[in-house]
């Protein structure tokens, strides 16, 4: 209760420079909004759990790069390791939908495969059905549907560049996810009979499907042991693992993250440091008064630290909400497609970003403090402000 | 004889001012007693604020001892001394010294906010005070909303809410024009009469010394 008698004065203190108290809460709530995007990004990436979905699934790709492929013979000899139950082709068609600015995933895929080995795809029966049984018939992911406003039975064209040539293809089904789902899928095989006799059957990756996620770590390890030393070696990982595969291709990810956001944090507290000392120093006779009233050292050096963590949590509070919006954008975006889900609500990031401002407040303020809880009576009531 | 409250042997207070070695105060022995209006009075320099903020702890005497209402203030530690004087000495400055952003309740309130009251008996208290002097109508006005006299009622009934035996006024008429100074000079004296309070004044100015029933006077830091 102590210091609670103390809060109207703290936060009336708090207001007594508006307009500074506004610009440092709001460079500490972009900074911290800022961090917070990191956090969460850096949680997703590397400290998540897969879904159960994704527990269930491993994929085999080129050991050397994924833009490597694979010989299309490998499938039938990954479905024989012991617990892999079933697998799905799946290549990247790289295609162009009317111009590079229109940029959107597309995968060819073993049509028939597809909902079984991704059952959080939701699509209803007879959609499903005509998309396995036409070869020109293409499926697309409902955020993609609104972004363009596709319908069933519109004509999507696609010049490839990958697979070269024109292509058409008819929207015969949309599909839900929880993912983003900015992404299309066609038939392989339909591709398959475009390509000239020296390209075809090669696969892009190998999406497997488990008995159980026990099996992962053994299934990974005994098809990668089986084609090593061979002329394509495999690389068997979980699919969080393969999705980050893509995020690293930008360069060292965890390690532009914590950088980052440790510069976030000490440029923050550089300049919450010099807000406070200014603000301090403008307050020196007061702080004689208080002393003259009968206030202790310890109770000023707690009002002025009280009054930089509450001006900073305010900011730390801003920051953090203005990350889940960002997050919760970058989730929706279509380069979610390649990163883990980002939930825009993680505790953790909340606590991080209230931590931090708190503790850029505390630091920031505590020489200041210090320094004028320290200075006599006489010399602070002698200050001119 | 009444009891003393003040006494001051042999007190001394020098420092340096840009190398200058100053002596503030030298071998300054008086006392005071219980229930006295005494102005200490002198020019410029002489040492009055000094001792005024020897007898409230404020600062700390170079030599010399100095008993205030029976404690010795050289034996206390900063946080007894920062308690004493919430509990025993009421301080009025020359400039008001209100916190801007408080309310005139608010400032009064806050040397209570060191006590153990509740909310409620804090703004009885603080309510009271403020009526004492006669700006029971400007409770929730800020400073800068009253006047000069006004601003410096706030502060005597900032000075006198914890009750204090010993009230010490710096020059608390020198920033008011001659009909608020008055005014104060006479609050601090009804202070004195009617509730038994030692006021201790420091002035330069004849026509404020008049309400003190003793002077001292100060010279080049030493009683004459």
């Amino acid at each position: 209760m102590g210091m609670l008698r103390y809060l109207p004065l703290i936060l009336k203190n708090c207001w007594r420079n508006r307009r500074r108290t506004v610009l440092t809460v709001a460079s500490i709530g972009v900074s911290m909004c800022l961090l917070g995007v990191m956090i969460a990004m850096f949680h997703a990436m590397y400290l998540s759990d897969a879904t159960p979905e994704q527990a269930l699934r491993l994929v085999t790709r080129n050991r050397i790069s994924l833009t490597q492929d694979l010989p299309e013979s490998y499938g039938s000899r990954i479905r024989q390791v012991p617990g892999v139950q079933d697998f799905l082709i799946n290549d990247w068609f790289g295609g162009t939908y009317i111009d590079q600015r229109h940029f959107f995933a597309h995968f060819a895929v073993d049509s028939a495969k597809l909902f079984a080995i991704y059952p959080e795809f939701k699509i209803p029966a007879d959609q499903r059905q005509a998309f396995e049984r036409e070869r020109t018939a293409c499926v697309v992911g409902r955020d993609l549907a609104n972004k363009y406003g596709f319908k069933l039975g519109d004509r999507i064209h696609l010049v490839g560049d990958i697979y070269p040539g024109d292509y058409e293809f008819v929207v015969r089904g949309i599909f839900d996810s929880p993912r983003p789902s900015e992404a299309m899928y066609i038939s392989r095989e339909y591709l398959e009979q475009s390509l000239p006799e020296a390209r075809k059957g090669r696969a892009g990756t190998f999406a497997l499907m488990l008995d159980s996620p026990a099996s992962a770590t053994r299934v990974a390890e005994a098809i990668d042991s089986q084609f090593r030393n061979s002329a394509a070696e495999t690389k068997t990982e979980s699919e969080q693992a393969y999705l980050l595969g893509f995020a690293s291709l930008l360069g060292n990810v965890k390690m532009f993250l914590i950088g980052i956001s440790a510069a976030v944090m000490f440029t923050i507290l550089l300049v919450s440091a010099n807000t406070m000392a200014m603000s301090v120093r403008e307050r020196v006779r007061e702080v004689g008064v208080l002393k003259t009233l009968g206030f202790t050292p310890a109770t000023i050096l707690s009002l002025i630290v009280g009054e930089s963590v509450g001006i900073s949590l305010a900011g730390g509070l801003i920051g953090f909400l203005l990350s889940m919006m960002l997050t919760s954008g970058v989730g929706k975006s279509p380069a979610g497609m390649f990163l883990p889900r980002v939930p825009a609500f993680q505790p953790a990031v909340a606590a991080a970003c209230l931590l931090a401002a708190g503790a850029i407040g505390f630091v920031s303020s505590l020489v200041p403090a210090l320094n004028a809880s320290r200075t006599s009576i006489v010399e602070a009531l002698r200050s001119t402000d | 004889m009444s009891e003393t409250v003040i006494e001051t042997i042999s007190l001394t207070k020098e420092f340096l001012r840009d190398q200058f070695h100053v002596i503030a105060l030298n071998e300054v022995s008086l006392e005071i007693h219980k229930g006295e209006f005494v102005a200490l009075m002198g020019p410029s320099g002489s040492g009055k604020s000094t001792l005024l903020h020897l007898i409230a702890a404020m600062d700390k005497p170079t030599s010399g001892e100095i008993r205030v209402l029976g404690h010795n203030l050289r034996e206390l530690n900063d946080r007894e001394i920062a308690h004493w004087r919430n509990e025993h000495v009421g301080f009025i400055f020359q400039q008001f010294n209100l916190i801007p952003v408080l309310t005139a309740l608010e400032n009064v309130e806050l040397p209570l906010k060191l006590t153990n009251l509740k909310k409620p008996e804090r703004i009885e208290h603080a309510t009271t005070a403020l009526k004492l002097v006669g700006l029971g109508d400007r409770l929730h006005h800020l400073p800068r909303q009253l006047s000069g006299g006004q601003e410096q009622r706030v502060a005597i009934a900032r000075a006198i809410v914890t009750d204090p035996a010993l009230i010490l006024a710096d020059e608390p008429t020198g920033n008011l024009d001659a009909a608020s100074g008055q005014e104060v000079l006479v609050l601090l004296a009804q202070l004195n009469r009617d509730f038994g309070k030692t006021v201790v004044l420091v002035t330069h100015d004849p026509h404020a010394a008049q309400f003190a029933s003793k002077v001292h006077y100060l010279e080049k830091g030493e009683l004459v």
